[in-house]
């Protein structure tokens, strides 16, 4: 009896510590939170204020006035989306080439892109800047979709994921005279389903999050992104000192997709990241 | 016609899907590299070769070398607090714990959101005057630094963000890892009596250290691309404290359009990134067990 209160108490305390220290984690997205429902007086209240009197709800509609963050918001989930979408086609496509055909080159193919896997992205800016200029696809969503299109990461673990599928498997649906199409549409795709689909999560968040690049290519108020539209808010707002609760408010409606998308998978998320990669 | 049939497959599954990968790729790093060797401008449409002159600029200028070590502090300061975080966040939240996805959840949940908008909040923690840090240092009678306003601290406040949001990030790898070490290492380590030390020494450094190799090359790789914050909370300020080489190559590019001298940089970076990920591939060999 002793022990198990003693017991119950370390797990308690045990508790705690954990609720603390998950406090402390998102404790800048609550702070966020806070600060957009504040008056411009209580955002700058020394010392501080940590509730608002009165939460300004209409600090989001003042903000979304101030700058079409709603347009944005589905520039990005759009080109996210289409993103992922073509990612996922051509990958699966060069994984099957690389796992199921046997040609002269493929250790090279396969090479190269594990070279391209750890290289910086940012180190191809330049040319890629000139060549989607020379396709005339500056200042365009098309000129973000179509640059970002190739995914090495995905290739990767697909890659792999497709090295799992049983010969047998393959081999008789080839005796039952399965094309290369139907075998990839019928038995690959299926059988990495859970594969595809933490990449697919990981690269749209990704996508969403995108930042420099997009900011190169996408230059009128119509197209941006919405990484590129809160950081020029920030930028033109930040200054005026009145503005700070309805910068947190943008920087709400920011986050809000991704939280909601995290909150309804947070179990792929969990169960997911861990497993990919360390595979090979 | 069997290998024309063949020929035909392969056009269909590797070479047009390969196309993007290598318009964005591959052609962009040979021709970044061709670039590096003359002062091309962006605007007028002719050039000059330079030889190596760019690389001699960038090898005997003051501003590269600040921002080559600041690129190694960085680097060093995020990865190595972000493993270590991550290990110990993925022991504490241990297999069969109540409520464990919840709490791996609150650990990750920076992960997922933009840089961009967490930089912001960030920049507003750390207000030298009316931010939510200093405020709290004051209750607690502790030195207020001016954070991103002085440059001895900007790149440290930097570093703690990225830190923040990528330990969580860390915890689910060595989260897969801790789940595969198998019971009765644990067991008998226990039955010996050693303390947490010993245990961590002799039984989970040692088999985590796969996952340590792997995390110690994302993320390095990662730090040497670190932008969105830099850009947010000080544009590589003050006083070039926070400008890393990447920070410098992009301002050079898409600010100053002094394209040879900054895919000059780009090369440099992409050297470091490949000698960092194939000197981690040799290390491994010595002290990771698999």
């Amino acid at each position: 009896m002793q022990n198990n209160k003693k017991s119950n108490l370390k797990q308690f305390g045990f508790y705690l510590l954990l609720t603390i220290l998950g406090i402390l984690m998102v404790f800048p997205l609550i702070w966020m939170l806070l600060s957009a429902l504040k008056s411009p007086g209580e955002i700058f209240a020394v010392p501080l204020k940590w509730l608002p009197e009165v939460a300004q709800w209409g600090n989001f509609k003042e903000a979304l006035e101030l700058a079409p963050f709603g347009l944005y918001i589905f520039n990005s989930t759009f080109t996210a989306l289409v993103i992922v979408i073509f990612q996922f086609v051509l990958s699966c496509m060069i994984a099957y080439a690389l796992t199921q055909m046997k040609f002269k080159g493929r250790t090279l193919v396969f090479n190269l892109i594990l070279i391209t896997y750890m290289l910086p992205t940012e180190a191809t800016y330049v040319p890629s800047y000139t060549i989607v200029a020379k396709m005339g696809l500056l200042d365009t969503l098309s000129g973000v979709i179509i640059s970002n299109i190739a995914s090495v990461f995905t290739i990767f673990l697909l890659r792999q994921a497709f090295m799992q599928v049983p010969k047998d498997t393959i081999e008789a649906a080839r005796a039952y005279g399965a094309g290369d199409f139907t075998i990839l549409w019928k038995i690959m795709i299926p059988m990495s389903k859970s594969t595809i689909f933490v990449v697919s999560l990981i690269s749209f968040v990704k996508m969403y999050n995108n930042y420099l690049w997009p900011s190169l290519i996408v230059k009128s108020e119509k197209n941006y992104l919405i990484t590129v539209g809160l950081n020029k808010f920030f930028t033109s707002q930040g200054s005026f000192a009145d503005k700070w609760p309805l910068i947190m408010s943008a920087n709400v409606l920011s986050v809000i997709p991704l939280l909601i998308l995290f909150i309804i998978l947070h179990k792929w998320f969990i169960k997911g990241i861990g497993d990919t990669g360390l595979k090979g | 016609m069997i290998r024309l049939k063949k020929a035909g497959k392969l056009f269909i599954f590797l070479g047009i899907p390969m196309i993007p990968l290598i318009v964005f790729w591959f052609v962009p790093m040979i021709v970044s590299l061709w670039l590096s060797l003359t002062d091309w401008d962006y605007i007028s449409p002719t050039f000059n070769y330079v030889g190596m002159d760019n690389y001699t600029y960038a090898f005997t200028s003051d501003d590269f070398y600040q921002a080559l070590k600041n690129t190694v502090v960085f680097g060093v300061f995020t990865v190595v607090p972000t493993i270590i975080i991550g290990l110990l966040l993925a022991m504490l939240l241990r297999e069969g714990l109540k409520g464990i996805t919840f709490f791996r959840s609150l650990m990750f949940s920076p992960w997922i959101t933009p840089m961009v908008a967490m930089s912001i909040v960030w920049a507003w923690i750390y207000e030298p005057d009316i931010g939510l840090l200093n405020q709290v240092l004051g209750w607690l009678h502790l030195p207020q630094p001016e954070w991103l306003h002085s440059s001895s601290s900007a790149l440290w406040s930097i570093i703690i963000v990225t830190v923040w949001k990528n330990a969580g990030w860390a915890m689910l790898f060595y989260s897969d890892a801790l789940q595969k070490i198998p019971r009765d290492l644990y067991e008998v380590s226990n039955l010996e009596g050693s303390s947490w030390w010993q245990k961590m020494r002799t039984v989970v450094i040692p088999l985590v250290s796969p996952t340590t190799l792997f995390l110690g090359i994302m993320l390095a790789i990662e730090s040497i691309q670190a932008y969105d914050q830099i850009q947010v909370m000080t544009q590589g300020g003050p006083s070039g404290s926070t400008r890393t080489l990447l920070y410098m190559y992009y301002q050079m590019a898409f600010e100053q359009f002094n394209m040879g001298q900054a895919t000059a940089i780009s090369t440099i970076i992409v050297i470091i990134t490949g000698i960092l990920a194939l000197t981690m591939f040799y290390a491994s060999k010595r002290w990771v067990h698999y």
